[in-house]
């Protein structure tokens, strides 16, 4: 789904930032944790759409584990776009800071 | 995190199975002949359920269908001696034998079934829910 690349390479501006700002491993390691739970998501987004798929196109797929998955991606995004919003919000705080 | 979510998938799955099962023995209510054509009454089936540890986490599994059976009943006897399946010969003649499924139990087993799904969504309703809630705190 296009949202997550969208979302995946600001988050990968966001660790780039972190780690020029400060060159120590601990923010690498959240970037990593990041992505890793982006990847996730977006796993668990495809994951529903071949359920979806497969219930559509007649597939032996059960109604209740496609609409599971389905909610699971729509839970798992949601999640990630709050974290998102609260870096975000994180980074222009920052940002407005006068030198 | 998504546990409860799959271990009431799972169940939903499950009890949709034995739904199956009972509109089968509904729908075969009066069937005589097997699925070889042989004039053998139908057998009602059953599901037997297993706990998945498979689902869900380490000690909260989910529930699968272990296997469907079929049931050893006496058929019911009814005479019509002019049913190509009726019995020939012995003290039976002129009887057809029917398959021995109550309607009232497969009917009472079936709003079960459909009340074990519905509750089951509500427990989905309330892990969603949750979760909805839980990213309050960072909102």
């Amino acid at each position: 789904m296009d949202p997550i690349y969208g979302v995946n390479f600001s988050a990968g501006e966001l660790g780039r930032v972190a780690s020029t700002g400060a060159s120590t491993t601990p923010s690498r390691s959240f970037q990593d944790f990041l992505l890793d739970s982006i990847r996730q998501v977006n796993a668990m987004q495809q994951e529903a759409d071949q359920a979806v798929e497969q219930l559509m196109t007649g597939g032996q797929t059960d109604p209740a584990e496609v609409l599971t998955a389905v909610q699971k991606a729509d839970l798992a995004f949601r999640m990630m776009m709050q974290i998102r919003n609260k870096l975000l919000q994180a980074f222009q705080e920052i940002q407005n800071i006068r030198i | 995190m998504w546990n409860s979510l799959d271990v009431s998938t799972s169940a939903l799955v499950a009890q949709r199975i034995r739904l199956h099962a009972i509109t089968s023995n509904l729908a075969n209510i009066s069937t005589t002949h097997n699925e070889e054509g042989e004039p053998t009454p139908y057998q009602p089936r059953f599901v037997i359920f297993q706990t998945a540890e498979e689902i869900g986490s380490p000690g909260t599994p989910g529930v699968r269908v272990a296997s469907v059976e079929e049931e050893q009943k006496e058929p019911l006897w009814k005479y019509q001696p002019g049913h190509p399946d009726a019995v020939r010969e012995g003290p039976m003649t002129g009887y057809v034998a029917y398959p021995n499924i109550n309607m009232m139990t497969e009917m009472t087993d079936a709003l079960e079934a459909a009340r074990a799904y519905e509750a089951n969504l509500g427990a989905i309703e309330i892990a969603k829910d949750l979760q909805h809630q839980t990213l309050r705190i960072i909102a």
